[in-house]
């Protein structure tokens, strides 16, 4: 019985992410086939369709800036993470782990206005902020992920006569992997939200006919952004689930 | 061949390890035993250098080991630990290839060899090939973790108290599946334990460590018949002693000519078998605990004793049904011979 609803869960995801992705890009290719929709329930706002950039650019500036800086986030952040378990960085933990709780303090809107004076407005402060808001579960969760391999594995795996990259690279990283996975999950999902304040400083993303809307107090221009941001998200969040899935060995039911 | 030649361990001012030496011959099952913190495990540890020795040293096969690269000494002797020890991402035929893919074998030697090691350990049924090992029962990643301590055909194997997490019904088949793998494959095996019973049962050598001082190294029927000191003694467990030392001794060792019969006529034998055409026995005329005239007892297969089986089970079995003698079955049922109350006290060796 187990077995079964086990196998039946995953594919109720799958169903889900796979209708939700068909959402996604029909909304971002065919938003302006919704205008008579908005027309009709906005009648006062007389542009009712964002339409100074096409939905399409916008996601993927939208997707590149996300892309970008978790790439840079969980390369430091593994690397970080790998450096302070290792026997030569081991001392270095506590420190590692209290820079990358700062980085997660700062509210995002607090590090653009520092980097904008130094970077200019746009891309670059936006990313700065981004790789700092996501470096911390990445961290964390590499740490806690190499921490969950028994020391008794690890010890078969050295008398067994590997050598400390063999046992990093067939054993720890593949054995943490499902937990430095899920908090690659986080980073990208709090990126995905936190971008679009990116749109303040000037950045090209999802967030700019949010801002607009604010700005010009147009409610549907607000809608528009949202909702393809938060899709965004919710897509990208199951497909990190299947993923993590794809690393689930029953270590944590055989350790019982 | 294993040698320990003054071989020490200190942490800061304690000696874990005190100059302990030793000579594992080739093809000796050695057991090393002691209470916890004797630095058992730490003495097995330093011979694949897990850990760091401070002071003597240590040959494996004639070779000081510190003049090998540890990765290679480790990939030349074997070593299994509880089954926790397997890679849980790895299936069992994986597991057991560790070693051979890191000597880069062929991979159709590597298969060969795994199908070999699978049937070595009966594990060749229900597809256990591509299971992984949180599908396996604990007797069953166990034998995978012996299978992968041999998988390369080292001359040596190191066991650290590998059936120290099984229950004691698993525990027992496996012990004597590795008392068999022992035989068949003439391995020099270092095993730690702290159950007397599996040394005694396993071992063709115990070293009993102390403190980190080695106590006695001698055979085990030895260590029982003449300890060294008073924590030999002790520690065997003064109670049972006669008992530890039958486990020792095999049914063949007592097995006298029985007296037989073909029908239920009583023999002028005390103890006399009834059997039927094919030599199976039927019934035992006499040889009943407390009943001074002769009885009939039906022979049934729970009271029988087999060569291999230990005099400890078989006399275990005699109080148990009552009976001052078993009949001594070969393979086909056939009576071999018996084993008496008597006989039990009257051999010595």
């Amino acid at each position: 019985m187990s077995v079964s609803a086990l196998s039946r869960a995953p594919s109720s995801r799958r169903v889900l992410l796979i209708a939700l992705s068909a959402l996604l890009i029909a909304l971002v290719l065919g938003m302006e086939q919704l205008a008579p929709l908005f027309r009709a329930l906005f009648p006062d706002q007389d542009p009712a369709m964002y339409q100074r950039e096409s939905f399409l650019n916008l996601t993927l500036a939208h997707l590149a800036l996300v892309l970008v800086s978790s790439l840079i986030s969980v390369s430091v952040g593994v690397a970080a993470g790998l450096f302070v378990t290792r026997p030569a960085g081991r001392e270095f933990e506590p420190l590692v782990s209290t820079l990358a709780a700062i980085g997660q303090t700062f509210p995002p809107a607090a590090v653009l206005a520092i980097v904008v004076p130094i970077a200019g407005f746009g891309f670059v402060p936006t990313l700065v902020a981004l790789v700092l808001y996501g470096l911390l579960p990445v961290v964390q969760n590499t740490v806690a992920g190499l921490g969950t391999v028994p020391s008794q594995t690890l010890e078969a795996a050295r008398g067994n006569g590997m050598s400390a990259w063999q046992i990093l690279w067939r054993i720890e990283l593949p054995l943490a992997m499902r937990v430095i996975i899920a908090g690659v999950r986080v980073s990208v999902i709090i990126n995905i939200g936190t971008a679009t304040i990116g749109s303040t400083v000037g950045a090209k993303t999802l967030g700019t006919p949010i801002i607009a809307g604010l700005v010009g107090n147009n409610l549907p221009y607000v809608i528009q952004g949202a909702v393809l941001v938060g899709l965004l998200a919710i897509v990208t969040d199951l497909a990190f689930e299947r993923l993590e899935q794809r690393f689930s060995f029953g270590a944590s039911g055989a350790a019982s | 061949m294993i040698e320990l030649q003054g071989l020490t361990k200190r942490y800061g001012d304690t000696r874990v390890v005190d100059d302990i030496s030793l000579t594992v011959e080739q093809g000796e099952f050695c057991v090393l035993i002691g209470p916890s913190g004797c630095g058992k495990s730490t003495t097995l540890k330093m011979i694949n250098r897990l850990i760091a020795h401070s002071e003597g040293k240590i040959l494996v096969s004639g070779d000081d080991i510190t003049t090998l690269p540890p990765e290679r000494l480790r990939r030349r002797i074997g070593y299994a630990i509880q089954s926790i020890g397997l890679f849980p991402h790895w299936r069992v035929a994986d597991n057991i290839a560790t070693v051979p893919r890191l000597l880069k074998w062929p991979s159709s030697r590597i298969a060969a060899r795994v199908d070999e090691l699978l049937a070595l350990f009966q594990l060749d049924a229900d597809g256990l090939h591509d299971k992984y090992p949180h599908q396996l029962s604990g007797g069953q990643a166990q034998r995978v973790g012996v299978a992968r301590a041999l998988a390369a055909d080292p001359d040596v194997l190191l066991m650290d108290e590998p059936f120290g997490a099984v229950d004691p019904l698993t525990r027992d088949t496996l012990q004597a599946e590795l008392a068999r793998v022992h035989r068949q494959t003439g391995k020099t095996i270092v095993f730690v334990t702290h159950d007397m019973d599996e040394a005694l049962r396993l071992a063709s050598r115990v070293a009993l460590l102390n403190a980190g001082q080695l106590v006695q190294y001698d055979r085990p029927a030895e260590l029982l018949v003449a300890p060294a000191n008073d924590f030999v003694r002790d520690f065997i467990g003064r109670a049972d002693l006669g008992l530890k030392l039958l486990s020792r001794r095999r049914v063949e060792e007592y097995c006298r000519p029985a007296q037989r019969t073909r029908n239920n006529a009583i023999a002028s034998a005390p103890i006399t078998w009834q059997v039927d055409a094919d030599d199976r026995p039927m019934a035992l005329l006499g040889g009943r605990l407390g009943e001074s005239d002769i009885a009939r007892t039906v022979v049934n297969p729970e009271w029988i004793a087999t060569p291999e089986m230990s005099m400890k089970e078989a006399l275990s079995r005699m109080v148990w049904f009552r009976v001052t003698a078993l009949p001594v079955l070969d393979n086909e049922g056939r009576l071999l011979g018996e084993v008496t109350m008597s006989g039990v006290m009257g051999h010595r060796s």
